[in-house]
């Protein structure tokens, strides 16, 4: 019993994890330098020593579009990556793993929102992503064409000037300065809510999950959390989980 | 012996600390014109400020000159009618800025004797142009913006009105004051929008490098924009905005206006609305689900604990 590996399951390899740390770290950075001038009040003062923080309005404007470029690259890097495994069949289609958001999903979000207040008694049985992991996946699809695009070219507006069409030159403009603040907002409001709710509030991972370093998901959560995924895995592959706790 | 001239060393180490002492001139109006309470009631029946703070005037850039080298009609002797003889040129300038002169209109005409040039462009700007012909007195001339010609400090310093710190506030003076934009049919939300602006965002939070006013309009020579001669014309503008943005062509420089958004440009004003609307909506719908996932947690935890036990 004591020589038995901890009861996990590996649930994210090292190039989603390194994809994961690149868009957290940026994310922030991002977040950080934007926040000051997305609301440069002097009469709020927390801007004055927030921007000199990070060095001054200047360095944060280096900061802020570098992290940009590396956001960008990283995603387009997680869509390559994701491709080439479903092209090579590394990677499958399966409706109980994939992320994609199907029927199931509002079923379960229905049933999941009844039993929080009691109207249910039977939590919903979810696969490999959960509906809320699904919407954290593509609020990243949403960000990057929204935001990041944005992004892009505020951050090189004559050349972007170059492919603009000239009737929308009167209020373009206007409208990617206020997609690229308010959609950051939103991310940053969604993020700290549902997604620090999630991976850290929660009880069972409280203070922490710590998925995200070691890819791994205690056997327990496992079964507990993505039952269908379980069910499919031990069908698939029976005794490829030997669950010390449970023999 | 060698205590006296140490002594006498020492003395004169202390006077070269003091300002550089005033023109004797200088001195003997200073005299009086130092220690003056309240306001005098000129001949015209308007009250105004006639004392000087000596301090600041020493430090100002004008602070090494006479007072009538501009108060040219002032005779030396106090007692005296200012009637002193001015030359032509100076004159006749006089009685085109008088409408902004409140008392000594050859003393604003005599910035002309050493800043002729900038004195020429000024005349001709609109702010020139609305004093010198249309006669108005609310309009800016050299006073509104670099202030009392006593107190002008260079304009590096962060006490100079026009210095790139307080420049901004300096001319929102005028074009923040809701009379004067609707006297002269001025946008009233100018200053704000720049503010609101990534110009003036950065500005705010100390960005060494960004525009202000000046530096897209022009100062001295200032023009209404759609003269052609202005730097922000149509004419001129991807110039001017390509002074920074290489390669600025019309569709750039189009995203730079004074304009608040609203309903007159439909696209970007809905468009706000309706990303408050989503963004308000996730949010809420995103509380409301957490709030409830953790009342569900904690009371799963709390009340139905046995259950989970008896799983294990």
């Amino acid at each position: 019993m004591t020589n038995t590996k901890p009861a996990e399951v590996q649930r994210f390899n090292g190039i989603f994890r390194i994809q994961h740390v690149i868009l957290l770290v940026t994310f922030l950075l991002l977040a950080f330098t934007g926040w000051a001038l997305k609301y440069p009040e002097p009469a709020l003062q927390h801007t004055g020593w927030w921007i000199r923080l990070w060095g001054g309005a200047k360095t944060a404007g280096i900061i802020h579009r570098v992290a940009g470029v590396i956001m960008i690259s990283d995603f387009l890097w997680h869509i390559v990556y994701v491709v080439s495994q479903l092209l090579t069949g590394k990677m499958k289609f399966n409706p109980v793993t994939t992320v994609v958001p199907m029927p199931s999903d509002i079923k379960n979000a229905t049933q999941n929102i009844l039993y929080f207040i009691g109207l249910s008694d039977t939590k919903p049985k979810f696969g490999r992503f959960n509906y809320i992991q699904k919407f954290d996946y593509w609020a990243v699809f949403w960000g990057m064409a929204i935001i990041g695009f944005s992004g892009l070219v505020l951050a090189f507006p004559t050349k972007a000037a170059i492919f603009l069409p000239q009737w929308s030159a009167n209020w373009i403009w206007e409208v990617f300065f206020i997609l690229h603040s308010d959609e950051a907002l939103l991310a940053i409001t969604y993020i700290l809510i549902m997604h620090f709710y999630s991976e850290h509030l929660k009880w069972e991972n409280f203070p922490m999950s710590m998925t995200w370093i070691t890819g791994r998901l205690p056997m327990r959560h496992f079964k507990e959390e993505h039952p269908l995924e379980y069910e499919l895995e031990m069908k698939e592959n029976p005794g490829a989980f030997k669950n010390p706790g449970n023999s | 012996m060698k205590k006296l001239l140490l002594c006498s060393a020492l003395l004169l180490g202390l006077l070269s600390l003091l300002p550089p002492p005033a023109l004797a001139e200088t001195f003997t109006c200073l005299a009086c014109h130092s220690a003056m309470k309240g306001k005098v009631r000129t001949d015209k029946g308007s009250f105004i400020e006639v004392n000087i703070d000596e301090q600041r005037f020493s430090k100002s850039v004008h602070g090494g000159m006479g007072c009538t080298a501009c108060h040219k009609t002032f005779k030396d002797n106090p007692h005296e009618r200012p009637q002193a003889d001015v030359s032509r040129k100076i004159s006749e300038l006089a009685n085109l800025v008088s409408p902004k002169a409140k008392v000594d209109s050859v003393a604003y005409a005599a910035c002309d004797d050493c800043h002729g040039e900038i004195y020429k462009k000024v005349s001709e700007s609109i702010h020139g142009k609305n004093v010198i012909e249309k006669r108005q007195h609310d309009g800016a001339l050299c006073l509104d913006c670099h202030g009392s010609p006593h107190y002008i400090m260079p304009q590096k310093s962060k006490e100079s009105m026009v210095n790139r710190s307080s420049v901004v506030k300096t001319c929102g003076e005028c074009h923040e004051n809701e009379e004067i934009a609707k006297k002269y049919n001025l946008g009233t939300q100018i200053v704000e929008k720049y503010e609101e602006s990534f110009h003036g965002k950065k500005y705010r939070l100390g960005h060494p490098g960004v525009p202000t006013c000046v530096s897209c309009h022009g100062a001295h020579d200032i023009r209404k924009w759609d003269d052609p001669a202005s730097p922000v014309s149509w004419e001129k503008r991807t110039i001017t905005c390509g002074k920074c943005h290489p390669g600025a062509n019309r569709r750039f420089v189009a995203s730079i206006t004074h304009k608040p958004v609203g309903k007159d440009n439909p696209i970007p004003y809905y468009a706000e609305k309706g990303l408050i609307v989503l963004t308000m909506g996730t949010i809420a719908f995103v509380i409301f689900h957490v709030f409830l996932e953790a009342l569900a947690d904690i009371r799963d935890r709390v009340f139905r604990k046995k259950k989970e036990e008896h799983h294990d």
